[in-house]
């Protein structure tokens, strides 16, 4: 999996971003950096500020204070200039229905400056199964097919950027495959992916580092690997069928006995301690065990625990 | 400047209109004949007896400028505004695409129909009354700069419009009285007094005289205060349009 080198300039520097709308908080002082060749997923509840983020970058969305560079470039000096190696696939779907598939990539290489390459736009068509409907009317494509189009005009430019925010929300299996092959490709040609996304199998398939957006605030940026690690947590819970005493000096620290003292939680890492041995000491010192729950955590449960305020710090 | 961005988009909006063409084109050319029809062919007649002038080149610059205007404000706004309903405002705003080449590849397109409309309805014209043109220079200026004019406020209209009701809030209240109070079917020196006063602050009176100068050789008021006009709103719509453009106002969040 090819990673930016250390000395490698960020390909976006974000500090201290905040937009303000009228009486909500959209971004509280967000920064971030990402490095060049790096899938970055951005994770975060409905209204968290994720598309926000991204818009403020693109320049949908004028921002209230804070510095954005992109490719080193600081967009209040000039806005334009890095664009040009930067595309976006946006949330909503939309088309233009006065022009057909292959004529929208055809405006779309004019807006970036690029010359007419009618290779460039077969290419992208076929790798978003779309070759068949090159000279289809936007208009008639199906919902799925119109999300293909969008992802195809986002990167017929050949961006050196590239944001998809919640590309395959509401899609079927297939694009979510073909996209997923795609972003691939797209980072062994050394481009960059920002994505937000809903599917958090999707960060885990396709993502280097992880950032979890809440309110505004960024609260977590963790490599992937990290945070599958914690993803190897396994919580045991074990209920007795009436109030214990004190546990076993050997399982000090390695287990919680909640406050009734009919329960405890121990929690497995990589392994240890493991939940026989636990069983084992428990049923050695008489201990009344009634019920065992063993339960693997999560993506969604260590993204649960720091949004509820128990995660690691950005 | 991303020359290559704007042609791209001037383009677009060419192609835009010329693929509904019944709409963009035939249909306000059927308008602007029935208006000759009507005003110039069945009425003329009492007209002339009236004023004794040939009535029907009388209202050819006045017709020409109605469809040349209305189409060039039409163009842009329509545009602008159903691009920002349908969200595909969103692949100009992330493009490398400044204030002036939005404004300009959208202006470029909005005259280019306000002056194949004009231009037809001069062609239907002809069949009725024949070719008038006293002065090709002073024609061709007053078409150009009504068709950019137009073409910019169609812009800010659209910009500043959030729902169909107020896109067309421009033409119909304010461009459709003005023109037609505004010296195309008649002219104000004949207008009795106070109408002939108030009509001095319709500024289309002058922009219609000036064009009637242009194409007839005679107006009611000198062709110079038209241009003036042209070129003051010309230089104030191009400033607030660039200036909303390059805020971003209504366009991003």
């Amino acid at each position: 999996m090819p990673r930016a080198p250390v000395s490698a300039p960020p390909v976006l520097e974000v500090e201290q971003l905040v937009k303000r709308y009228r009486d909500v908080t959209a971004l509280a002082g967000v920064s971030l950096t990402i490095g060049t060749g790096e899938i970055f997923a951005l994770l975060g509840p409905n209204g968290a500020g994720k598309t926000t983020l991204i818009g403020a970058v693109c320049g949908l969305v004028k921002k209230t204070s804070g510095t954005i560079r992109v490719f080193g470039v600081d967009l209040d000096l000039d806005p334009l200039r890095p664009r040009y190696d930067v595309g976006l696939v946006p949330q909503e779907v939309n088309f233009d229905p006065f022009f057909t598939v292959t004529e929208s990539l055809r405006i779309q290489l004019g807006y970036y400056a690029r010359p007419p390459d009618e290779a460039r736009i077969r290419e992208v068509l076929e790798a978003l199964s779309l070759g068949e409907k090159a000279n289809a009317q936007t208009r008639t494509l199906s919902g799925g097919m119109k999300r293909r189009l969008l992802i195809a005009k986002a990167l017929v430019h050949r961006p050196k950027l590239v944001f998809l925010d919640e590309p395959t929300a509401g899609v079927d299996v297939e694009l979510r495959r073909d996209l997923w092959t795609y972003v691939r490709r797209l980072r062994s040609e050394g481009t960059t992916v920002i994505l937000t996304t809903h599917y958090l199998e999707e960060a885990e398939e396709l993502a280097d580092r992880v950032g979890v957006i809440d309110s505004g605030r960024l609260l977590l940026v963790e490599d992937k690997v990290a945070l599958l690690r914690r993803m190897g947590e396994k919580r045991v819970r074990i209920t007795f069928s009436a109030p214990v005493g004190p546990l076993p000096p050997e399982l000090d620290g390695k287990a919680e006995l909640a406050q009734d003292r009919r329960s405890l939680v121990v929690t497995e890492r990589n392994g240890r301690p493991s939940a026989g041995e636990v069983l084992q000491q428990l049923y050695r010192g008489g201990f009344p065990v009634a019920e065992v729950d063993t339960r693997a955590s999560r993506l969604e449960d260590v993204l649960i625990e720091i949004l509820r305020g128990g995660g690691g710090a950005a | 400047m991303n020359v290559s961005g704007l042609r791209t988009l001037f383009v677009k909006e060419v192609r835009r209109f010329l693929r509904v063409p019944g709409q963009t084109v035939l249909s306000p050319l059927i308008s602007t004949t029935l208006y000759f029809v009507v005003f110039g062919v069945s009425l003329g007649g009492r007209m002339e007896e009236a004023t004794g002038q040939r009535y029907l080149p009388f209202i050819v610059p006045g017709l020409v400028f109605l469809g040349l205007a209305n189409n060039a404000f039409l163009n842009t706004s329509s545009s602008l505004f159903i691009m920002k309903i349908q969200g595909t405002i969103v692949d100009l705003l992330v493009a490398p695409l400044g204030p002036a080449e939005i404004l300009l590849g959208f202006v470029g397109g909005g005259m280019v129909r306000g002056l194949v409309v004009g231009l037809l309805t001069w062609g239907v014209a002809l069949v009725f009354s024949g070719l008038q043109l006293a002065h090709p220079l002073v024609t061709l200026g007053f078409l150009v700069g009504t068709a950019y004019v137009f073409s910019v406020l169609g812009l800010v209209a659209a910009v500043w419009a959030e729902k169909f009701e107020q896109i067309n809030f421009f033409p119909t209240f304010v461009m459709l009285p003005l023109t037609f109070l505004g010296g195309v079917f008649y002219s104000i020196s004949r207008l009795p007094e106070p109408w002939r006063t108030i009509s001095h602050f319709n500024p289309m009176v002058y922009m219609v005289e000036g064009l009637r100068y242009g194409m007839l050789g005679t107006a009611a008021l000198p062709p110079g205060i038209g241009a003036l006009m042209l070129t003051l709103l010309a230089i104030a719509s191009t400033a607030v349009t660039y200036m909303l453009l390059a805020s971003g106002y209504k366009l991003k969040q």
